[in-house]
């Protein structure tokens, strides 16, 4: 009797509990929508919560013995005398959040070559040629580049081949992928490879040394026939049936699960969401991300991304992903990517690899570009800057320059330290900070200034509306509920 | 363009509080700011025709919470921080 005495505590020790005061812990809020509000933490943990009861929070007057409070103890926005575990716990789930940040440089992009057969309207970077030596990347270079990635301190190393069109310069991939290898016999690292091609090239040799090497194919598929080759024109006006012919091949030969596709909006996209989404689907591909037109190169230059706002993309998105519910909810799984993103970030210290939603910015730190003639990028949307003849994001050329040169630039120092979402106007008091990021290229190219005023900015506007409609759909339909839980469950 | 005038007092709401509130209207007015004794003058100058002034004085009590829940919580967030990254090598 005793000895139980010692273990626990009277009950007089918690009715004293509902008159002690509580601790605030460092938490934000935003508007959800008329009356409501998003509570979050440091590290991201989440409660919808009316204006009263987030007045009674703040200034400590939430009763002890209700549920508000218990909910407010578990998911971490308060302590009491009763358990300070809490700052310990948040500094492990916040570390854990960081840990990308130590880790470095993840995603290393080779531009291979910038001939394409390709004239997309809303492309930045291709070019029309035969010419192979002005647009193609040497050995040489890529020797040079392959020195930088293996400096990064990262345990995973993925190498992106892009273009242009890559394929075109198939035998610089086969180098770079063995070079690679054979250094990575030394650096043990988790190596992968992805290239992204529109498949015109795809023949049995590319896709026997893709199977040899375990190299995923990613291609760009914009939705119906009409809508593609509209998209995406090439000689013989056949891109559509060019491209789902090789995803079914690569399906084929390398496996579903080998090949992906991404599509690009345009306003002719934007009142097709669901033919988009069927299209995916008749071609046994298992996702999709829907995503807006990005503000830079031929497609400022083209009026693209001046023709339709942030509230038309956004009806395009929520019709979209309607639409997917709807489909997942007659037993077919088939997930949006931007969503699941989301849905991770709100629900687990996980998901923080998608360069655009990181503070920092992921530029350089999670992903940079090698060029075709060694000069090196910060992202892949820095590049397509310099194409427009702005390059205020180059960080150097392997040819020339270090690994300590590029990664200690003042140019990427500075983006860095102006893409701290914790420090930005507007940002660091926001509600959505756990989850979101700044994109300093975006607002270099829309606002001219790499902070950029949140008011004003596309970025924000378009993840504050996804936010707030994910939220709402986990908060009040049960059924969206389960099945946004089951695409970050797996 | 349509200008209104606003008034806060000094005693309920800092000026720093005033002008973050005001900031997330930036991209819909502009506006000229004073401070005598202890009132905050805010003209607005609207680009639009929505009437704003409701909605800024509910930002400007969201932005005082803000201001309380930043200040009471700030040496614990930064004892947050020590500790996650206390053994990470990053810090000295």
């Amino acid at each position: 009797m005793s000895l139980l005495g010692k273990k626990f505590k009277g009950i007089e020790a918690f009715d004293q509990a509902a008159n002690r005061t509580y601790q605030l812990l460092p938490s934000r809020f935003a508007a959800l929508d008329d009356g409501r509000y998003l509570l979050s933490n440091e590290v991201g943990e989440y409660l919808v919560v009316d204006r009263k009861h987030l007045e009674s929070y703040v200034k400590k007057q939430v009763p002890h013995d209700t549920d508000f409070y218990y909910d407010l103890k578990s998911k971490h926005f308060l302590f009491d005398d009763d358990s300070n575990v809490a700052i310990d716990l948040l500094a492990l789930k916040y570390r854990t959040k960081a840990q990308r940040i130590a880790q470095f440089t993840a995603l290393h992009l080779f531009v291979v070559s910038l001939r394409c057969d390709y004239s997309c309207q809303y492309c930045q970077v291709s070019r029309q040629t035969d010419d192979k030596v002005a647009f193609d990347m040497s050995e040489e270079t890529a020797d040079k580049a392959l020195d930088l990635v293996f400096r990064s301190p990262s345990p995973a190393i993925k190498i992106e081949f892009q273009g242009g069109e890559p394929l075109l310069n198939f035998n610089l991939i086969q180098y770079i992928v063995k070079e690679a290898r054979w250094r990575n016999l030394v650096h043990q690292r988790d190596l992968q490879f992805v290239i992204t091609s529109n498949l015109s090239f795809l023949s049995d040799e590319v896709l026997s040394f893709c199977q040899e090497h375990n190299i995923q194919l990613s291609t760009s598929l914009d939705g119906p026939e009409s809508l593609h080759n509209s998209n995406r024109p090439r000689p013989g006006k056949n891109s559509y049936q060019l491209t789902v012919d090789g995803i079914q091949k690569a399906q084929n030969f390398l496996g579903r699960d080998k090949i992906g596709a991404l599509m690009t909006t345009t306003e002719r996209s934007l009142s097709q969401v669901k033919a988009i989404i069927d299209t995916y689907l008749e071609n046994n591909l298992d996702c999709i991300f829907l995503r807006p037109l990005s503000p830079y190169g031929f497609a400022i230059k083209n009026q693209q991304a001046q023709k339709y706002d942030v509230d038309r993309w956004f009806e395009f998105y929520k019709e979209g992903l309607d639409y997917i519910l709807e489909i997942n909810r007659q037993g077919h799984t088939f997930v949006e990517v931007y969503t699941q993103l989301i849905v991770n970030k709100l629900l687990s210290p996980f998901g923080q690899g998608y360069v655009d939603l990181q503070s920092p910015a992921g530029a350089a730190i999670s992903a940079i570009v090698y060029n075709y003639d060694g000069d090196v990028y910060a992202s892949d949307e820095a590049r397509m800057l310099a194409e427009m003849g702005d390059k205020k994001f180059r960080l150097g050329n392997v040819h020339t320059e270090s690994y300590e040169d590029i990664w200690l630039s003042d140019v990427l120092l500075d983006t860095l330290e102006s893409s701290l979402s914790e420090s930005l106007p507007m940002c660091s008091d926001c509600g959505f900070l756990p989850y979101c990021g700044t994109d300093p290229v975006y607002h270099y190219a829309t606002q001219g200034d790499v902070v950029g005023n949140k008011a004003l900015s596309g970025f924000c506007s378009k993840n504050m509306k996804i936010f707030k409609y994910v939220i709402r759909l986990l908060e009040s339909d049960s059924d969206a509920r389960d099945i946004l839980l089951s695409w970050v469950r797996s | 363009m349509k200008t209104h005038e606003l008034n806060f007092d000094v005693r309920v709401f800092s000026l720093d509080t005033v002008k973050r509130a005001l900031y997330r209207f930036s991209d819909k007015c502009s506006f000229d700011i004073q401070l005598k004794d202890n009132d905050i003058t805010v003209t607005l100058h609207v680009k639009t025709d929505e009437d704003l002034t409701s909605k800024i004085k509910n930002e400007v009590l969201d932005q005082d919470l803000r201001d309380t829940l930043s200040k009471e919580t700030a040496n614990i967030r930064t004892l947050i921080l020590a500790n996650a990254f206390s053994n990470t090598g990053l810090i000295q």
